[in-house]
């Protein structure tokens, strides 16, 4: 039957709902981050895999999103769901902004930009510690006074699902095929009628903002906060993350998070080889299965319970690969 | 030169780059129902003139006029929008994205348009277009002639009132090449008016209504091929290359 | 008030610095004109060449110059060896998005180079041994010697690298596919021969700067990541593609930043955003100049 995949994936999440209290909390907390890491590889394959802006200051988001809800909760006693917001609010504004200055720029000067803004802002927090508390960290208030973590797997499995259940339907509606023209060729989706310096700007805004919801969660879920998280090192692994799992799908860039994030985390014993380990899978991803690792994966499991004789809808790649580097 | 609607106008249009006029003060309007052939010797500024009439490129001096209104330094989305379709000298398609993918895009672009009823306009294009059987396919697999029938599919989805077409038939073997002639007299014939630029005498000549002829930035001749073929202008152009 | 000496030291210091930027930034913008890509892995090329002088001194008791100079061939050898493995892709044809492979493939280098420099030579700050030990003095400054030979040492490198681009065929062959791929192919330039090469001539002179800063700055695995972002600071402001502006925007952004740290009261803060001017200038320069201030325009790839 069409559409099997989405029942198998429902069942799979309500299954690992319901046999959620059998993780210690260890895994409970791999699992958390693993969903964190989830909602800001999504989002940032929205910018990077469907829009093609390759923004290396997506880390630096989530950064300003915790920062602004926990400096909010700290000095104004507000609730800790309205400091999210507001956090939330402020890295979509700046988002567009940000979005905006880069109109003229591609691809290389992009990433270029990006990386300085994020190194601002990481400079700016640290030095400021009078008032971010800096390199010590910044005591943050928590979601839930809660000795179990199980509710904040459940906030962040809502969040994720909600980040994915609002990215997807950009992701198959018109916008989504405009995203990808304006990938594919600017000039041509101009022609073809599609305002591009408003739709970069708001794919901007809208992925800045959901990298803003992973930062303000993580900002009241782990005690502290500090800089490094804008940093390069983080920005770095999330595109490790996504780039593996393959960064033009939702799906993919998300089970690439998982995968790295559990990796990461049963290959502990390496310790500091865990990430060259990682760098190098990258780079023979890149090299011999640019689409990313799940990808094909990814598309046999579409197809499950299709009749063969279907034609594909407008399905993308739907009979061949994306070329390969 | 039918006297009918004036759709695009070229009021005094000049671009330099550099210090050499790729346009110097060209005027030129597009009436419905227009076939032109707009032809020249090489960097005579054919594609720097469209450029400008289709909102790629900012004029430096004169006015770019749709309908009756002023629209320079508009983008380029907003003539598309208003009406005004091109193809590219070197076919411009979203590669990575199927056939159909590509037609929608410029369908879904219109404003009250609803996916099921674009993507049956679509769908009877490319029947038109003898493109129904690669719909699924990526538009960087098809060939060469293939894509140049799927940026005119593309153009047509965006209902246009006229289409410039740079050198639509560069490149495209004979076959392939009266096929495309054929469609831009059947979409001709329908109400649709166009402008096409090509170096393919052959095909400009039976096809055009109108020529109009540039040489090294200005327009040199404008009137029926019988007139502009024998004017001496033209003539003393092409020879001069 | 300002002594005059201070101000000295700190020009004098300025310019050292500025010379060392100048070098990575070479590099970069050689990378960029011949192989199109921006190397984000070029900051890590510069730690490692500073890493691979040190320990051919400490192992092998090899002259801090010379070793220098191995550290310089070494690094060429290694480039070129990524450079065949990691980007031959971006010649062919069937790959898209070239710019974007570019990035990625030299984001990820970048990754994996810095990680795994912390696990072969450890977290810790090295010291390889001084040049020339002892400083000089010139009535009330004292300058150190180290400086003075990083210096004189970059300066005649990049003089050098300015010789043979204009006088030497190999060179003059590396100008001239920097400048146009499609005539020095025309000529008869093997263009893929020539991007390794190039890629090894940017790797060289960032492990001659990496060597040269080391008695002075001392190694870490993440010296690069700044100097790194301090190159595309240089290379947008002398423009993608264009040495000489590369060199002169080198030096002139090591003495401002010299200066600016020498003219700024609270000294920590100085540090701090010494390092966010660069960035901040490089953010002013792409919003309201995409391309550079001296660039040519060739943003694209294809």
């Amino acid at each position: 039957m069409r559409g099997l995949h989405v029942y198998i994936l429902l069942a799979v999440a309500a299954v690992a709902l319901a046999c959620v209290d059998q993780l210690n909390s260890y895994w409970m907390h791999v699992a958390i981050i693993a969903m964190f890491y989830g909602i800001l590889a999504a989002s940032w394959s929205l910018l990077a895999g469907y829009a093609g802006l390759f923004s290396l200051g997506h880390m630096a988001f989530a950064s300003v999103g915790g920062y602004t809800s926990a400096l909010l909760v700290k000095w104004y006693g507000i609730p800790i769901p309205l400091g999210m917001a507001a956090g939330i609010a402020m890295c979509c504004l700046l988002g567009g902004v940000v979005g905006w200055v880069c109109l003229r720029m591609s691809g290389p000067y992009l990433a270029i930009f990006t990386l300085g803004f994020a190194e601002i802002i990481r400079i700016t927090f640290s030095t400021e510690d009078d008032v971010t508390a800096g390199m010590a960290g910044l005591h943050t208030e928590p979601l839930f006074h809660t000795v179990s973590r199980l509710p904040y797997f459940y906030t962040s499995f809502a969040l994720l699902a909600a980040s994915l259940a609002i990215m997807g339907w950009i992701v198959r509606s018109r916008w989504g095929l405009f995203l990808r023209a304006i990938r594919e060729d600017e000039q041509a989706a101009a022609a073809s009628g599609i305002a591009v310096a408003r739709f970069r700007i708001l794919v901007f805004a809208i992925a800045s903002g959901f990298a803003g919801l992973a930062g303000v969660f993580y900002a009241h879920y782990i005690p502290i906060l500090t800089p490094s998280l804008g940093g390069l090192d983080l920005m770095a692994v999330l595109v490790v993350m996504t780039v593996i799992g393959g960064m033009e799908r939702l799906p993919t860039a998300v089970g690439g998070a998982f995968a790295v994030e559990f990796l990461l985390e049963l290959l502990r014993e390496y310790g500091q080889w865990r990430l060259p380990i990682f760098g190098v899978i990258l780079l023979v991803t890149m090299r011999f299965a640019r689409n990313g690792l799940l990808t094909p994966i990814w598309l046999r499991f579409v197809r499950l319970g299709e009749p063969r004789s279907a034609a594909p809808p407008v399905a993308r790649d739907a009979g061949q690969e994306d070329s390969r580097a | 030169m039918s006297g009918g609607v004036e759709l695009v106008r070229a009021a005094g249009l000049s671009k330099h780059f550099g210090g050499i006029f790729a346009n110097d003060a060209v005027e030129f309007t597009v009436e419905e129902g227009d076939l032109i052939g707009l032809i020249g010797p090489n960097g005579s500024g054919k594609t720097t003139l469209i450029n400008m009439l289709t909102g790629h490129l900012m004029p430096d001096g004169g006015e770019v006029i749709l309908r009756g209104r002023r629209v320079s330094g508009r983008p380029a989305h907003f003539f598309a929008a208003m009406g005004v379709a091109r193809t590219f000298q070197l076919t411009q398609l979203f590669g990575r994205m199927t056939v159909l993918e590509n037609m929608l895009v410029p369908g879904l672009t219109r404003p009250h348009s609803h996916w099921h009823a674009v993507e049956k306009r679509a769908r009877d294009y490319l029947e038109f277009l003898n493109l129904a059987q690669v719909a699924s396919l990526n538009a960087k697999n098809l060939s060469g002639g293939q894509q140049r029938l799927l940026e005119l599919g593309r153009c047509l989805m965006l209902d246009p009132a006229v289409l410039f077409l740079d050198e639509p038939f560069a490149g495209v073997h004979p076959q392939l090449r009266d096929e495309l002639l054929k469609r831009i007299q059947e979409l001709h014939q329908s109400g649709r008016t166009f402008v096409v630029v090509d170096h393919d005498m052959e095909s400009i000549l039976r096809i055009s209504r109108r020529l109009v002829v540039m040489a090294r930035g200005r327009k040199i001749a404008d009137g029926p091929p019988d007139a502009v073929r024998t004017d001496q202008a033209v003539l003393a152009a092409y020879a001069g290359l | 008030m300002m002594s005059w000496d201070y101000l000295f030291i700190q020009s004098a210091n300025g310019a050292v610095i500025g010379v060392i930027y100048a070098l990575i930034a070479v590099g970069v913008t050689l990378i960029f004109s011949i192989l199109k890509i921006v190397n984000f892995a070029h900051g890590d090329l510069y730690m490692l060449g500073g890493y691979c002088a040190y320990y051919v001194i400490t192992l092998f008791g090899v002259p801090p110059l010379a070793a220098m100079f191995v550290s310089m061939m070494a690094l060429f050898v290694l480039a070129i060896i990524l450079e065949r493995t990691l980007l031959t892709p971006l010649y062919s044809d069937a790959t898209e998005r070239k710019d974007e492979y570019g990035l990625i493939v030299t984001f990820g280098l970048a990754f994996f180079l810095r990680n795994m420099a912390i696990i072969v030579f450890g977290p810790f700050p090295l010291k390889p041994p001084s040049f020339v030990p002892g400083v000089v003095r010139i009535g009330n400054l004292i300058v150190t010697n180290d400086r003075l030979f990083a210096g004189v040492v970059g300066i005649a490198l990049i003089l050098a690298l300015l010789y043979f681009m204009q006088r030497t065929i190999w060179g003059q062959a590396l100008d001239a596919v920097s400048q146009s791929r499609e005539s020095a192919a025309i000529v008869g330039i093997n263009t893929q021969r020539f991007n390794s090469f190039a890629f090894g001539v940017g790797a060289a002179l960032a492990a001659a700067a990496g060597a040269l800063i080391a008695p002075i700055f001392s190694l870490a695995p993440d010296m690069g990541v700044l100097p790194n972002i301090q190159a595309y600071v240089i290379v947008i402001l002398g423009g993608m593609g264009s040495v000489v502006g590369s060199i002169l925007a080198g030096v002139v952004l090591g003495e401002t930043e010299s200066l600016f740290t020498a003219f700024l009261p609270d000294a920590t803060r100085a540090l701090a955003y010494t390092n966010a001017f660069g960035v901040l200038v490089l953010m002013a320069v792409l919003i309201f100049r995409p391309t550079g201030l001296f660039g040519r325009r060739h943003l694209r790839m294809e």
